[in-house]
């Protein structure tokens, strides 16, 4: 399947998902006050490769902030990840950025794909 | 509320607080108002410092409050927002999220600082919730909102002392309101939410209602303002309703006077209007009258004086205009057992739609099982009361759901909720608010309905004992309008103050309260009699005017035709008969199991030498022939006779969509026939082998299955004509016994009463037997045709019969001629007689006999009716009679010739003559047929000699075309000039008689004459 490569502009976050490289990977803000539109294909990408999925996947997140309608996107997303097999989660914050660590945190609780922080 | 959802509850409204510019007092007092409605007094401060925590108002308390009004909300806020929704999702229902989210929407509207944050975090909220974006702006601006020409929805509806509406989508009332009452409808849960904008002390349920809050309006609420106006649920909720307001629906009901038929009036000036979108109560002590006036409401009753109207016709007079509008759900199950809840629903209907396609059908028939919640019951079969498989409110819902599935407009329910759990009589009136809503006009006979089905409605019509309507209008209403008429304290309070209750047994203890005597007592006296109260009613109601409208009622229904409601009918009894194993092993096996028992134990060695079965020498053929006779009039009988009661109250509930009778008799019959051709078939297949009786098979059959179809139409007569089963199987022996005692094998009929006998034919009674028609067709035909004897049938017929002439009737005549020759001069008045009748018997014998030789030349007319007889002519006659004897003995010994050549020529042939004889020949039954045990081979009966022996090898001699009758077991019969062999003729006979009980039973004539009857006895009875 094609690769999702999506540039990052003032509100919506850079992309990357490439199968073949085996690239997953969020990055920047999200500040969209209806995220959903841009979310759509990522989701649609995500639910096709979780039908023929590579044998290991590690989705890193970037994320320096995100609104609320963002975080409903985001769990999401991470649903699909659920699917999955041998998935993980990447989790990078700034290293004092205690807001976003504990944001993954919490995230992690909300669904089952296991969660790794990593302070930048 | 659980406290886990409590404690979500709070986090969020805490996250919410602190966005931009942290909590104020205002949001802290909202949330520590909502502890208090929500919790014990102990728990509070739990609460609060939960709140207190997670919102940072306790690092706030005494510093200024910051400057991050502008930071957005932390994305760990964010997600925490979105883990408390998640697991508010899994536990609330749709309902209490709207609830919810309308809680969190005041909080933040209790401050006025709707700030992007705040507002982002409750659209999210909300989005989670699942709750549709209009709908949520909906909710928002309704909550928000401080002034009511904003809010511009289709679910807004102002009440208040204007007369237009401030913004063109929402709705208005008229009312006299300080202010403004704000009502929203939330379509998606079917909730109604109020509040008042204003400065009055409006009353919401006896609570004061505080200006700006938001109250849950439900069922059965009334808002009263303090000059004494009041507005109702009901009334609102039509109002919101833009269906109800299309629908042309005016019900008009008066009833004058109703008298039962045994003269006690029933009903006494009941005048009901009604619209579309009303569910309606009936409530009454016993014997008021409750369900008569719903069943003259529903039309299966005249009115007497007065007049039921639908949209402007009458029900009675106009039936095809409102034919399908009225639905009518009787007390009693009217579910056919034996099929499954689909079935049940599938085949009614297949018999209501005729014109919608099947995959339709089966899409609605869905669609109604998973409204009513019975979709993952569908393959259950219903069972009876006893064998219960579903449970009693599934079954109540059943019944609901087949009257739903055509959608009557106007639907009348006889106790819908008697017998069932209050929370299956909740579900039960839940479903019919439901319809009501969607504009049905529903009407409930209901009896002691907890506080919640009786807030529920939106009319009580309440019927004191006599029939005299005491009460019409708003339930609630109802308490305090009879507390007051009887001057208690609280007569201004309906409900319960704390709980919002109201007890509707109040009413029945205040109207039918008793006086009491000195001691303290009740006597018997009530305070307020029945008429006291009608005329306390009629004084102070009047009923309200309804819009007449002279459209057609709306309606759904389109029968199908006639056969095709024979095919859906016969597929529905089919269905429900082979589901019920016993009742098919029974049927099916009770035939071979009779015929085994019958046929072995009449099975012996009959053979001359007693070593062996030799059917020739069975002398139990005769017997078991009428045994196999009444075992299928019997099984006929009992199979038919309970069907048409099992199925009364089905028809009852059927009538209202004037299905076809005959259609349904039709199939009935089919099922029936088909039955019963097994049965006999297996009865004589069975029968026949085992007693060896070869190559009568199918012509047995044939005989008992016609028989057996007799009795089957026979047993659907008694059974459309009585109440109960019990009556009809009582009834079974007075049909039984008559077809024994006349069938003509165990009694002669040569000697019955001289009132039923007529010798030498079959008794007129006898021939209204289906018996004897029977068992003469059958014995008949198996002496005539069976292989042995149809070789010599015809010889031995003319073998017979110039035996009788030369050995018994030439003797007879030549008696009688001595006695003329004898008595020529003798002129007593005995003897004169006697010569006249000795006369007309020889003319009538010599008339139609053909041989005439040396009589030829005589004119008998003139000799036996005339004078001409003279002692030369009976000299003459007498040398005659021994020419004719010589000659008939010539006849008998050429045909026995002729019989014993052929036998030669068989057994030339290698036929074995004795064996065959053995297989297919019986003596008994030949002696039967041929009368053999008869004394009086010859006798005289009214003037004419009658022939007693062998009646099976005699002629026809009619008297004219109409005269069918002969001697048992004449080898023929008459129709109309026509000679037809007894066989075909007596087959004949009992079909005529099937098709007549057919037509009986198509008009219901047993049931009429009954009906005569009783009415008969009833002013017997009266006038004695």
């Amino acid at each position: 399947m094609p690769p999702l490569i999506l540039p990052a502009d003032e509100l919506t976050p850079f992309v990357e998902f490439d199968k073949k490289k085996e690239i997953f990977y969020i990055a920047g803000k999200s500040l969209l006050d209806n995220p959903t539109p841009f979310f759509v294909p990522l989701k649609d990408w995500l639910t096709k490769y979780s039908k023929e999925p590579n044998s290991s996947t590690v989705l890193n997140v970037k994320l320096e902030y995100f609104n609320i309608a963002t975080s409903r996107e985001m769990l999401d997303l991470l649903k699909i990840l659920e699917t999955v097999p041998a998935s993980k989660v990447i989790w990078q914050f700034l290293e004092d950025d205690e807001d976003m660590e504990e944001s993954g945190q919490e995230l992690a609780e909300l669904v089952s794909v296991p969660f790794e922080f990593q302070a930048y | 509320m659980s406290e886990e959802i409590l404690k979500a509850l709070t986090q969020l409204f805490a996250i919410i607080s602190k966005q931009d510019g942290g909590v104020s007092d205002n949001e802290r007092g909202f949330a520590l108002n909502f502890f208090q409605q929500e919790l014990e007094k102990s728990a509070i401060d739990e609460y609060l410092k939960l709140y207190d925590t997670i919102s940072g108002y306790s690092e706030q308390v005494g510093k200024h409050i910051d400057d991050r009004s502008n930071q957005p909300t932390s994305v760990k806020d964010s997600i925490r927002t979105l883990a408390i929704c998640k697991k508010i999702n899994k536990t609330l229902t749709q309902k209490q999220k709207v609830v919810v989210l309308i809680k969190v929407l005041e909080l933040v509207s209790s401050d006025k600082q709707f700030t992007n944050q705040r507002m982002e975090i409750v659209n999210a909220v909300s989005t989670v919730f699942n709750i549709i974006k209009e709908e949520y702006r909906l909710i928002e601006s309704f909550v928000v909102s401080e002034r009511v020409d904003s809010l511009d929805f289709n679910d807004i509806l102002i009440a208040d002392e204007g007369t237009e509406k401030s913004a063109p989508l929402q709705k208005h009332l008229h009312a006299h309101v300080d202010g403004h009452l704000v009502f929203m409808h939330v379509r998606s849960v079917e909730m109604y939410f109020v509040k008042y904008l204003g400065k009055d002390a409006n009353n919401l349920n006896g609570f004061i209602m505080k200006p700006g809050r938001v109250y849950l309006f439900s069922q059965g609420s009334i808002v009263k303002t303090p000059d004494g106006g009041a507005l109702y649920y009901s009334d609102l909720i039509a109002d919101f309703n833009d269906e109800i307001q299309t629908i042309k629906l005016s019900f008009k009901a008066t009833v004058e006077e109703f008298a039962f038929r045994n003269g006690t009036i029933g009903l006494r000036n009941v005048k009901i209007n009604e619209g579309p979108g009303k569910l309606i109560g009936i409530m009454g002590a016993s014997g008021a009258g409750k369900t008569t006036l719903l069943n003259i409401l529903a039309g299966l009753e005249k009115p007497g004086k007065g007049s039921i109207k639908i949209n402007g016709f009458d029900i009675h007079k106009d039936k095809n205009k409102v034919e399908g509008v009225i639905g009518y759900v009787a007390q009693d199950d009217l579910l056919i057992e034996e099929l499954t809840v689909y079935q049940n629903l599938y085949y009614n209907a297949k018999l209501c739609f005729a014109k919608v396609p099947e995959s339709e059908i089966q899409e609605r028939v869905m669609k109604v099982l998973r409204d009513l919640g019975l979709d993952h019951r569908k393959d259950l079969k219903v069972g009876s009361i006893l064998d219960k498989q579903i449970s009693g409110g599934q079954r109540k819902r059943l019944n609901i759901a087949l009257e739903l599935i055509r959608e009557p407009a106007i639907l009348f329910l006889d106790e819908p909720t008697s017998g069932l759990s209050s929370r299956d009589s909740e579900n039960v009136i839940d479903l019919l608010k439901e319809l009501s809503l969607k504009g049905k006009l529903i009407f409930v006979v209901i009896h002691q309905p907890s506080s919640d089905i009786y807030k529920m409605f939106d009319k009580m019509i309440i019927m004191d004992t006599g029939g005299y309507p005491t009460f019409y209008g708003n339930p609630v209403q109802a308490i305090t309008y009879f507390k007051k008429a009887t001057n208690q304290v609280d007569s201004n309070r309906g409900q319960c103050e704390v709980c919002g209750n109201v007890n509707p047994e109040q009413i029945f203890n205040i109207i039918e309260a008793r006086v009491v005597d000195e001691y303290g007592q009740p006597t018997n006296k009530r305070k307020v009699t029945p008429m006291q109260w009608h005329e306390m009613f009629r004084n102070q109601f009047k009923p309200s005017l309804v819009e007449d409208t002279r459209e057609e009622p709306p309606k759904t229904l389109h029968l199908p035709s006639r056969l095709k409601q024979t095919i859906i009918f016969t597929t529905r009894n089919f269905l429900s008969k082979i589901s019920n194993r016993q009742y098919l092993l029974i049927n099916l096996l009770e035939a071979p199991l009779l015929a085994v028992l019958l046929a072995f134990i009449i099975k012996y060695k009959s053979a001359p030498d007693g070593k062996e079965y030799i059917f020739r020498y069975n002398e139990n053929l005769p017997a078991f022939m009428l045994m196999a006779i009444i075992v299928a009039l019997f099984m006929g009988l009992t199979v038919s006779a309970e069907e048409i009661i099992r199925d009364r109250k089905i028809l009852k509930r059927e009538s209202f969509l004037n299905l076809s009778w005959n259609s349904y008799l039709l199939s009935k019959l089919a099922i029936l026939f088909l039955l019963s051709a097994i049965q006999t078939l297996t009865f004589i297949v069975i029968g026949n082998w085992i007693l060896e009786i070869h190559g009568m098979t199918w012509t047995f059959w044939f005989v008992l299955f016609t028989t057996s179809c007799f009795a089957n139409v026979l047993g659907l007569n008694i059974s459309a004509a009585f109440n109960s089963a019990v009556t009809v199987y009582i009834l079974i022996p007075l049909l039984l016994i008559p077809q024994m005692i006349l069938s003509g094998v165990i009694f002669d009929f040569d000697k019955l009463n001289e009132l039923f006998s007529t010798k030498g034919k079959v008794p007129l009674v006898a021939d209204l037997m289906t018996s004897r028609w029977a068992y003469e067709a059958m014995a008949v035909r198996q002496f005539k045709t069976n292989e042995y004897q149809k070789a010599y049938y015809e010889y031995e017929r003319e073998e017979s019969r110039a035996d009788f002439k030369s050995a018994y009737l030439a003797v007879e005549l030549k008696k009688r001629n001595q006695f003329l020759i004898d008595n020529l001069e003798n002129k007593t008045d005995t003897i004169q007689k006697l010569i006249i009748s000795n006369k007309r018997i020889l003319y009538y014998e010599l008339k139609n006999e053909t041989f005439k030789e040396g009589i030829t030349q005589l004119d008998l007319k003139d000799m036996f009716v005339g004078s001409g007889y003279s002692r030369e002519i009976g000299n003459l006659l007498e040398t005659y009679f021994d020419t004719y004897k010589k000659h008939y003995q010539q006849v008998y010994n050429t045909n026995a010739d002729l019989i014993e050549k052929k036998m030669a020529f068989y057994e030339q042939q290698g036929f074995d003559i004795q064996k065959e004889k053995n297989e297919f020949f019986n003596e008994s039954l030949s002696d039967l047929v041929r009368n053999i045990n008869t004394k009086e081979r010859i006798m005289e009966y009214k003037g004419q000699l009658v022939q007693n022996i062998n009646p099976v090898f005699q002629s026809l001699n009619p008297k004219n075309v109409f005269d069918y009758r002969t001697a048992f077991f004449f080898p023929e019969k008459n129709l109309l000039g026509q000679t037809l062999s007894t066989y075909s003729f007596n087959l004949l006979v009992i079909w005529c008689m099937t098709l007549l009980l057919y037509l009986t039973l198509y008009f219901e004539l047993l049931r009429r004459l009954i009906n005569i009857v009783e009415k008969v006895n009833l002013s017997v009875k009266k006038s004695g």
